[in-house]
């Protein structure tokens, strides 16, 4: 069983049982950064994003300071470029005249992929590690089915419809409720000013 | 428009499921009231902040799918390209830092310098005297001539030719202390000892006449150089 400290000492100089523990413990998280809602890869698509995101730890690793720097590393490389694999194929699908608005397809790329591509590639580690504690707390002080909500609506897209359906709600108050969430939660990220403001300015 | 048929608006309008005319209806409650611009831009800015960051701080926490078995030769196949043949890479484990191969490089040479010192003290240290002379020596009187039982303390090396006996008169070699050769033919005892300084000195003293008394005389000379 390897410490962290000597996993990464060895991944440096390239032993081989090093990486494949190293891909093995890794794995899940690349998976999950590449099937990121906004690229809304297939899983054979975000497979290979995921794999892809893997071998470019390896130029990455002597800048590392540890190896639990590894995982957000990843992370960030896997939704990027998850991010721009979704932008190349729309780009494809554009020159093939695949759409039927080019303006509208052009608008939302920028709106919905710039912001996401610029948070991935500028968040350092340790503020994807404490963005993530502070979400687990924001989403800890709603009320969980608000929380189940939030998430089927952010993370996993769920169109306002189903989400009416699946918590029997009136399709009115999927907004409302949604709304108060949001506003909870961001309440939450702003006791962390420093970063709050960072990632805004990132977004911009 | 009240405050939630607001908000279920503005999220209709963010999650992109609103009509032309419901996003017309939203730009007109804004532009009717700043604060409702506010609201909403509030709304905007979290809602794109967690859309791209919170699946990124989700991920974090995944424990699977594993890694499929059949793109794990493809990974091994990147990391050889990257790293080289096995051969061929740097044992960093082995020397993890410079600083730890010089201090390492130092510790050797200091522990090696030591020994040198300890193995050269020692060797100075030896008080062990060779006494010299031929195998058949003259005998003089009815004594037996000397022989090592004599004098214990001392190495008695018998010679029976002259060359190697001049060769090992000469020679007191670094770490040899005395020397003790009797020179029949000028009934001499030389005597030649390395000094605490690491000089030489060379003396004689007549020798005694009996065999008896030079076993004596020689006794006394390699105690006495024992002892310097």
């Amino acid at each position: 069983m390897w410490t962290d400290s000597e996993l990464l000492t060895a991944l440096r100089r390239g032993d081989d049982e090093a990486w494949e523990e190293t891909f093995r413990r890794l794995y899940p998280a690349a998976f999950a950064a590449a099937r990121h809602p906004l690229a809304a890869l297939t899983p054979t698509e975000a497979e290979d994003i995921a794999i892809e995101a893997l071998t470019l730890l390896m130029p990455k690793v002597k800048e590392v300071g540890g190896f639990d720097e590894l995982r957000p590393l990843v992370i960030t490389i896997a939704s990027r470029k998850a991010i721009s694999e979704k932008r190349r194929q729309l780009a494809d699908k554009r020159g093939g005249g695949d759409v039927t608005s080019l303006d509208a397809l052009q608008d939302d790329e920028n709106i919905r992929f710039e912001p996401a591509d610029q948070l991935a590639g500028r968040l350092s580690a340790s503020d994807l590690r404490e963005l993530s504690r502070l979400l687990d707390a924001a989403l800890a002080e709603l009320e969980p089915r608000q929380a189940e909500l939030l998430r089927d609506f952010l993370i996993h897209r769920v169109a306002y419809k189903e989400l009416a359906e699946k918590y029997r709600m009136p399709i009115g108050s999927v907004g409302v409720s949604l709304s108060r969430s949001l506003g909870k939660v961001r309440a939450h990220l702003q006791t962390t000013p420093t970063l709050w403001k960072e990632m805004i300015a990132y977004l911009r | 428009m009240d405050a939630d048929s607001f908000a279920d608006l503005a999220l209709r309008v963010l999650a992109r499921e609103a009509t032309d005319e419901e996003r017309r209806a939203l730009d007109a409650a804004i532009a009717a009231d700043p604060a409702r611009g506010e609201e909403f831009r509030q709304l905007e800015e979290t809602h794109a902040l967690l859309l791209a960051a919170a699946p990124m701080a989700i991920a974090a926490e995944a424990q699977e799918p594993a890694l499929p078995a059949y793109r794990l030769n493809e990974l091994r196949t990147a990391v050889r390209q990257h790293f080289g043949p096995v051969a061929a890479r740097v044992p960093i484990a082995a020397s993890p830092s410079r600083l730890a191969a010089s201090l390492r490089w130092l510790w050797t040479g200091g522990v090696t310098t030591v020994l040198a010192v300890v193995v050269i003290l020692i060797s100075f240290s030896d008080r062990s005297v060779e006494v010299g002379l031929y195998r058949t020596s003259p005998v003089r009187g009815s004594d037996a001539p000397l022989s090592p039982t004599d004098v214990p303390a001392a190495r008695v090396i018998a010679f029976d030719q002259d060359a190697p006996f001049d060769q090992w008169k000469k020679d007191l070699s670094w770490n040899e202390h005395a020397k003790v050769w009797i020179d029949n033919e000028n009934d001499l005892l030389h005597i030649i000892r390395r000094d605490k300084d690491g000089s030489l000195t060379e003396q004689t003293e007549p020798l005694a006449r009996t065999n008896r008394e030079q076993r004596e005389q020689i006794s006394r000379v390699v105690e006495s150089l024992q002892k310097r």
